[in-house]
Parts: C-alpha cells; sequence; structure tokens
C-alpha cells in the first residue's frame, strides 16, 4: 500500500515515534500479564495502552497508512472486552498483541524505507488476529503454556533476541559522522568553559569590592562616579556569568544527548526477549532491573548489548528450575531475573543474577574434561572458583544437545572476549540452589548517573539515587532512641539511624531533631535511616574519578560538578551503611576550629588531631556560635582577622554566654605585634599565637597549656 | 642632541628605551666578563620565615585559592578538591606535607604541579612564586646530599632555598589519603 510521497518525508518520524510507542505498550503487557496487580492498577494499565494503540492508530491513518491503522484498530478490538472488565490479561492474548505489534513494527519500517508498495496485503495476518483473540472469560482458562490458542497464536520465539532497536538503524543522511576524540575535545572545551564562567563571576565579586573599599576611603563625591561604573560593570558581569552558566548546561547537555542514552533503552526491549525464551523453554522468568535510567555512553551501550542477551538467555535456559521443580525446591514458581546497573566515577558496574539451581562446579569440571577443555591433570589442580570459570572457556558448554538457545559452546566465552575488549572483567560467583551472579565491571568516561544532593552543615553530599529508597521526615514516635544509638521503625523493621554529620567527622552524634530529613539508604541488602539537615533536590549528574590523594577515602565514589562549577562529593551507599565501631567521642578532647581560611583549618586540624584531639571546624565567627549551641568544646582555636565577625567580637559573645564564659580560647592571628597580642589577650583571649609560630609542637603546647590553666581535661 | 619628548607617553617610552639599552650594556659586560653557568629554573615563594621552591618545570599554573570543597575523612595534609581544565584534582597543604610548618599569612594561591608521576595536584601558597634560577651545580649537590624531599641549596649570595623535590615528596605520601580508613 502506497504511502503519499508528500507525506513520505514524515514516515521516516512516525517510524521512529512508533518504535518508542510501541516500546510503551510492550512493557504495559509485560505488566499486565503479572499476576497480583490491584484493579485500580489494572484499570490504569488498560487505559493508557488503550490510549497508545488509539495514538497509533491515528497517526498511521493521518498519514495514508491505512494497514497499519487497521492493525492498530484490530488490537484495540483485542483490547476492548478486557479493558471493560479488568482483569490479569491472559498470556495468550499478550502473545497476539505482541506479534500484532511486531507487525506493526515491521510494517512501519517497510513503509519509512520506501519498500510500502512491496508489503504483502495485510488482510491474512489481520485476519488471524481477530481470529485467534479469545473473548476474555475463554481466555481466562487458557492460561498456560500448551493451550490451543497459544499453539496457533503465539509468535514462535526466534533463536535470536528480537531487538527493537535494531529494527530502526539510522539512516545514513540523518546525520554527520564525528569522530569520538572530536566530542571528546568539544567537552574538555565546554569544561574549560565553565572554568571561565567562575572567573567571570569572581572579577564582578572583585569589582563589587573595590567599590566598597572605595566608599570606606571617604571621599564619597569624588568617587561616586567611579563607584557607579564599577558597581554597573559587576552587574553586567554577573548577568553575562549567568548567561554562560545557561550557555554552558545547554551546551553540556546537547554533549550528553549525543554520545550517552539511558540504560533502559537498552534493556526494556530485553524484557520481551527474556518472556519469549522461558514462555519457549515453558519456564517462567521475571526480570527485574535496578539502575536503568543511569545514561552511558553510546558505544559501549551497543558493544553490551550482545553480552547482556547472552547473559539472559543464559540465566534462563541453564540457571532457572521449571517451575515445578521450583515450587518443589520451596521457590516461587516464578524465576527472579535481576539486571543491576551502577556507576561509580568512571567504572560501570553491571549485575545478571538469577535465583535459579546454581552452577554445580562437579558437572562444570566433568564436562570441561569431556569436551577437551581442560584435562583431568589440570582440574585437579584448580581451585572452587578456578573450576566455575571454566565455563568463560571457548567450547565449553553444560548443554547435552544443541538446541535454539544453546550448546554450541559459544557463549560466555564470547562475552568475556566482548568485556574484555572493552577494557573491562568480568567475574562469576554461585551458590547451589540460590542462583547465580555474572559481575561485570568496565571502565566509561561518559554517562551520567541520578544523584540527590543533601547538605550536612556546610557541606554538600551527593548519594546515588539508586540507594535512596525513600525519604521522611523524622517523628519522634516513630525513633527509638537507645543511649548511644537511635533506631527508626520503618515498615515494620528497626533501622539503625546514622547522622551523615557525625559519619563525615563534622559535627558530634546527636538524635535526629523532630521534622529533620532522614533517608532511607540500602545497599547489598542493609538498610539505615540517614539523618541530613536538608535535602536540596536530585540532579542528573556526571561523577568523575577522585584524584589518587583521597581515593583511599572509603566514603567517596567520585565528584560530580554542579551549575554553578562546584564540586559535590558523591557518597558510597555502601559506606554508609557499614556498621562502625561507636567512637568513645566523651573520652576525646575536642577542639574547634573557627577560621575563614580553608588551608588554615585544614592546618590546625592537622596539629591538632596529631595531638589527639578530636576536631570540628567552623568558616566564620556566626557557625561557630551555631556549633557551639549544639556541641561542647575543650578548647576554640579562633582567627583574629576574620571578615564578618573577627576574633575580638566572637570571644566578647562567648564570655556574655554563661556556658561558654570559661571556654579556652586560643586567638591566632598573622599579626606577630605585641600590640596585637595584648589587644587579643585583654578581649579575653587565654593564649595569643602568631601563624608563624603555629609550628605543630608550638601549637599543640599552646592548647595544652591554656587547657590546664582553665582547669579542663588537660 | 636629547630631544624633549612631547607628551607623557612619549617621555614614558624614552624612558623605556633608555632602560633597555642599560640592561643590553650590562648584560654584553657580563657576557664578556664571566663564563656561562648551567643554571636549574625555579618558582621560589615563602613558607613562614623561609623560602622553598620548587622546579618551574613541574609547574603548570597558579590559581587563586578559592572554589575548593573539602573532603570529610581525607588525610589532615588534603584541603580539598578542585576543577582544573576538566579534570579533579586535590589540593594540599605544602605546610603540612612537610610537618607542621608555621606560616605567615594564610595561602592565598594554589600552585598546579606535576607530581613527577604524569599526575597533577595543586599545592597551596603564600605568594605567587618568583621565577628565578640556582647554580645547577649547587642543586646537583644538595641532591646528592639530601635524603628526603627537601634539599637546602644556597644561592649565589647565599641565601638557602629548600628546594622541593616533588617526586619524592609525593612518593613518600603515597596511600595516606583516608584519615579514618573505615
Amino acid at each position: 500500500m502506497p504511502v503519499d510521497p508528500m507525506l513520505q518525508g514524515l514516515v521516516a518520524g512516525f517510524a521512529v515515534e512508533a518504535q518508542e510507542v510501541v516500546q510503551k505498550v510492550t512493557m504495559d503487557l509485560l505488566e499486565l500479564e503479572r499476576e497480583g496487580l490491584e484493579t485500580d492498577a489494572l484499570t490504569k494499565l488498560y487505559v493508557r495502552l488503550g490510549r497508545h494503540l488509539h495514538t497509533l492508530k491515528g497517526s498511521a491513518a493521518s498519514l495514508g497508512m491505512q494497514d497499519l491503522s487497521d492493525i492498530a484498530h484490530k488490537l484495540e478490538d483485542a483490547l476492548a472486552p478486557l479493558k471493560a472488565n479488568p482483569q490479569k490479561m491472559p498470556r495468550p492474548v499478550v502473545d497476539i498483541l505482541l506479534h500484532g505489534l511486531d507487525l506493526f513494527l515491521l510494517r512501519a519500517q517497510a513503509h519509512a524505507d520506501g519498500r510500502g508498495e512491496a508489503l504483502p496485503d495485510p488482510a491474512a495476518a489481520l485476519a488471524q488476529l481477530v481470529a485467534d483473540a479469545p473473548p476474555p472469560e475463554e481466555a481466562a482458562a487458557m492460561v498456560g503454556p500448551s493451550g490451543g490458542l497459544a499453539a496457533i497464536a503465539a509468535p514462535a520465539p526466534s533463536a535470536e533476541p528480537v531487538s527493537l532497536l535494531d529494527a530502526l538503524p539510522e539512516s545514513a543522511d540523518a546525520g554527520w559522522r564525528v569522530s569520538s576524540w572530536q566530542v571528546t575535545a568539544l567537552m574538555r572545551e565546554v569544561e574549560r568553559l565553565r572554568e571561565v564562567r567562575l572567573r567571570v563571576e569572581e572579577r564582578g565579586r572583585e569589582l563589587e569590592r573595590v567599590a566598597v573599599l572605595l566608599a570606606k576611603q571617604g571621599l564619597l563625591a569624588e568617587t561616586a562616579e567611579a563607584r557607579t561604573a564599577l558597581s554597573g560593570t559587576a552587574r553586567s558581569l554577573r548577568t553575562d556569568g549567568e548567561e554562560t552558566s545557561d550557555i554552558v548546561d545547554a551546551l553540556e547537555d546537547g554533549l550528553k544527548a549525543i554520545t550517552t542514552r539511558p540504560v533502559r533503552t537498552i534493556l526494556d526491549p530485553l524484557q520481551r526477549m527474556v518472556r519469549d525464551l522461558s514462555r519457549q523453554l515453558g519456564k517462567e522468568a521475571r526480570l527485574s532491573v535496578v539502575g536503568a535510567e543511569v545514561s552511558l555512553d553510546r558505544r559501549l551501550l551497543e558493544k553490551l548489548q550482545g553480552s547482556l542477551v547472552h547473559l539472559l538467555r543464559n540465566a534462563v535456559d541453564h540457571g532457572l528450575e521449571l517451575p515445578a521443580d521450583r515450587e518443589r525446591a520451596g521457590k516461587h514458581h516464578e524465576g527472579a531475573l535481576t539486571l543491576r546497573v551502577e556507576q561509580q566515577g568512571n567504572l560501570l558496574y553491571l549485575e545478571a543474577s538469577d535465583d535459579g539451581a546454581g552452577i554445580d562446579v562437579e558437572v562444570v569440571r566433568r564436562l570441561a574434561e569431556q569436551r577437551g577443555v581442560v584435562t583431568a591433570e589440570e582440574t585437579a589442580r584448580l581451585n572452587e572458583n578456578q573450576l566455575r570459570d571454566l565455563i568463560f572457556r571457548s567450547g565449553f558448554s553444560t548443554r547435552a544437545d544443541v538446541t535454539d538457545t544453546s550448546g554450541r559452546g559459544v557463549g560466555l566465552d564470547a562475552v568475556r572476549a566482548s568485556v574484555e575488549a572493552l577494557q573491562g572483567r568480568i567475574e562469576v560467583a554461585s551458590t547451589p540452589g540460590q542462583g547465580t551472579r555474572f559481575m561485570l565491571t568496565l571502565p566509561t568516561d561518559l554517562g551520567s548517573s541520578p544523584v540527590l544532593v543533601v547538605r550536612v552543615l556546610e557541606q554538600l553530599v551527593g548519594l546515588p539515587m539508586l540507594a535512596v529508597e525513600a525519604t521522611q521526615l523524622a517523628r519522634a514516635e516513630s525513633l527509638r532512641l537507645g543511649k548511644r544509638r537511635a533506631h527508626l521503625e520503618y515498615q515494620g523493621q528497626l533501622l539503625s539511624v546514622v547522622d551523615l554529620g557525625a559519619r563525615l567527622g563534622l559535627r558530634a552524634l546527636a538524635p535526629p531533631a523532630e521534622g529533620q530529613p532522614l533517608l532511607i539508604v540500602q545497599s547489598g541488602g542493609k538498610r539505615v535511616a540517614l539523618v541530613v539537615d536538608a535535602v536540596v533536590g536530585d540532579r542528573d549528574l556526571v561523577i568523575r574519578p577522585l584524584p589518587s590523594e583521597v581515593r583511599d577515602v572509603p566514603a567517596w565514589q567520585g565528584a560530580a560538578t554542579l551549575s554553578r562549577g562546584e564540586l559535590l562529593l558523591i557518597c558510597r551507599p555502601d559506606w554508609l551503611v557499614t556498621e562502625t565501631v561507636q567512637v568513645q567521642v566523651s573520652a576525646q578532647r575536642r577542639a574547634l576550629v573557627v577560621d575563614d581560611s580553608l588551608t588554615a583549618r585544614a592546618l590546625h586540624r592537622a596539629m591538632l588531631e596529631a595531638g589527639g584531639f578530636t576536631v570540628h571546624l567552623a568558616a566564620s565567627g556566626a557557625r561557630a556560635l551555631d556549633r557551639l549551641q549544639s556541641d561542647t568544646y575543650d578548647v576554640v582555636i579562633c582567627d583574629l582577622d576574620m571578615e564578618e565577625m573577627d576574633g575580638i567580637q566572637l570571644i566578647a559573645k562567648l564570655r556574655e554566654r554563661p556556658e561558654t564564659a570559661s571556654l579556652p580560647v586560643i586567638l591566632v592571628s598573622a599579626h606577630d605585634s605585641s600590640v596585637a597580642r595584648e589587644r587579643g589577650l585583654k578581649a579575653g583571649a587565654d593564649g595569643y599565637l602568631s601563624k608563624r609560630e603555629c609550628a605543630a609542637g608550638r601549637l599543640l603546647a599552646e592548647v595544652l597549656d591554656v587547657m590546664s590553666r582553665r582547669g579542663s581535661r588537660a | 642632541m636629547k630631544v624633549t619628548p612631547r607628551t607623557l607617553e612619549a617621555a614614558q617610552e624614552a624612558e623605556a628605551l633608555e632602560l633597555l639599552e642599560r640592561r643590553a650594556a650590562r648584560l654584553r659586560e657580563q657576557g664578556e666578563n664571566t663564563v656561562e653557568e648551567a643554571v636549574h629554573w625555579i618558582a621560589e615563594f615563602p613558607l613562614g620565615e623561609e623560602r622553598y621552591a620548587l622546579s618551574l618545570e613541574s609547574l603548570r599554573a597558579a590559581l587563586p585559592l578559592k572554589m575548593v570543597s573539602p573532603v570529610p575523612l581525607s588525610a589532615p595534609h588534603v584541603v580539598g578538591v578542585l576543577r582544573f581544565q576538566g579534570q579533579v584534582l586535590a589540593a594540599l597543604s605544602l605546610a603540612s606535607l612537610l610537618g607542621g610548618h608555621g606560616w605567615r599569612q594564610d595561602p592565598a594561591v594554589l600552585l598546579v604541579v606535576d607530581r613527577g608521576d604524569g599526575e597533577l595536584c595543586a599545592l597551596d601558597c603564600e605568594a605567587i612564586p618568583r621565577p628565578t634560577t640556582l647554580p645547577m651545580s649547587a642543586v646537583e649537590a644538595a641532591r646528592v646530599r639530601a635524603e628526603g624531599a627537601v634539599m637546602e641549596v644556597f644561592t649565589q649570595d647565599r641565601q638557602l632555598i629548600h628546594l622541593i623535590d616533588l617526586k619524592r615528596l609525593f612518593s613518600a605520601t603515597r596511600g595516606t589519603g583516608a584519615r579514618h580508613a573505615r
């Protein structure tokens, strides 16, 4: 059926759009086929399904592709009775609808390629679709792979998985060919542009500071014109900076769209493949995907697709038992397959697992010897893990017969070769009777992951969204407070409450306040309730590896750039859920360092920690006062010259409060004059050191000296 | 005959030319009277009361000490991390790396350096370093004498400079990135 030449240009776009809609319909059908859905959920799914089919029908008709419109119409007809009385969709009906969708897509692509005229009349296929569509009450009784209707209507699953993505190769003239180095060079330039933007913003702030300084000099009238000009230029620079920021964001988004795509795009079609294959083998399987929203380098995804297909086919064919066998073993009749994707820094972790029979190492040994993969002498020298790894050897297969899916001895060796070609590695772990887990680790420079940004004191921290199960506010009635730790009652379980601030060494451990945000974080089957000060929001971020100097810090997996250019550290969920030895905080001496210089804070911290102190830091006098309201310290080391509130003003405030009136305070200053020293001591400081004097031993000696004079625990 | 300049710009230009001529004459004179000695270019900067230096060839950039994100639980000498030309670099406290040194002014500059193993990192510094030279023979002699990462080298005018060997410094601190490895 030819398409109007005037409309031919639109048909290619329709085919792409149709592929997306068909993918959504497929996912909905697979969901409808499952047990245990509530009526509301079923109704919603049927309504959405009907809407998608209607969209396909309408769009096809508007472009003059009557055959496609008719197919969509017949699919709507098949759906109608079930829609009126929502219930789990019988398998034969799902088969028919999936078959109809395949037919629709193949014909849509043929139209897009200009082969519409050569297509056979769809009438016969349509007639069969109509004839095969059972009434719902009849179909419901026919659930099962051996039903008569299924035998007629179900499409024979092909040996190779149906890849809907493969159905739509990109047209040769659809765009430009660019090499990867050109794109990465462009990305590097965008990074540099972001740094330039930061510098522009800083210049603006410098100009504003100059204007303020001029005003402080007096001569207000004489400098009025200059100050106005400076302020105006600073404002313009700020506006330019903001515009540059928008451009950088747009460029990054554009480059991301060109170079990456969500893992979901290759994983969703695998659901169909798992369904068809398990049907063919008389098994039942359900594939769960965790981390499908992670976006990865397109090239990597394309190369990985084949390996994933292979691992899943293997899991269904070799791993999962028949439903009856599973039930006899005390398992659910439906086998569980899980694909888990996680990106940490520039490494991609991909895990494919099943809850099947596991790998029998003795069988592997026997077959490897029988097939000549290894000799008996060699296997005698191998330990259990090495024996299990024989499944990756060329020529190995546990199948005695050659089937459509397995038995040719070509498989996991090809998967391993493909992973190694990507500079990655593959490992396998298996427990007899419980299942098998394949773990792939691959390097990836591109890609982004969803991250939840939270704040603790002044520190922003990123948490991989994958690990965040829920967020809620702390309520006294759901908290169980013990002497040393708190627990949260959550879904019938008691979860340990972990204060992120205390865990990061930023503050003393304290139970969560009423209304404080709590995040339920899970990793490796463990869950904790994480206390943070605020949830900032979620972002899709490119996580970069940390430099070698901080790579060993177990708390962090990488860093990402926020839109203003600042770096955000990404926390490792597995570190968060790991039990820690409770430090006897009360037994340690505690110091608060107040300095607006980041490096001065770091230096004081280093010296005091070396002397056995627990050190907390504050970047200003106001923040120090906040800290002193909730925490107690044995000594405060404070910079004299700070911008907002100097050391003298801070001491005055401390001495006003009864609880800090006798707290030992040491002033530290770049000024090494007797006048400055006298002024500091007169203001109430217990000690005074110039920064030059702050060599390791001297600071510690002074701290211990003032603490002993004040009667603290020196 | 000396021509009197007519404008301020012309006067400044004449002054600059005169200065350049004087310098050129001085250099010519040096060339005639002295034998050229091999030198080692360094970037010299103050650290507390002392003068320290890095080999100039290891220096990649000098940046204002801003936009550094602290890394909780990192080693004491780690000030934080920053972005530099698309990379994430560690900012390190030189005073701390050198064993808890006193300082005169709060560091305001970061020196991006090659650690000697191809990786970059940033070291804090009180002031923008000054490029200068040390006699190569003095550097070589100090290198033989020195056991640690800091070599004591005397300049021609008998000033003591602590020359830091970055490769030695970082091989000594390797694997200490975590403060509380738990």
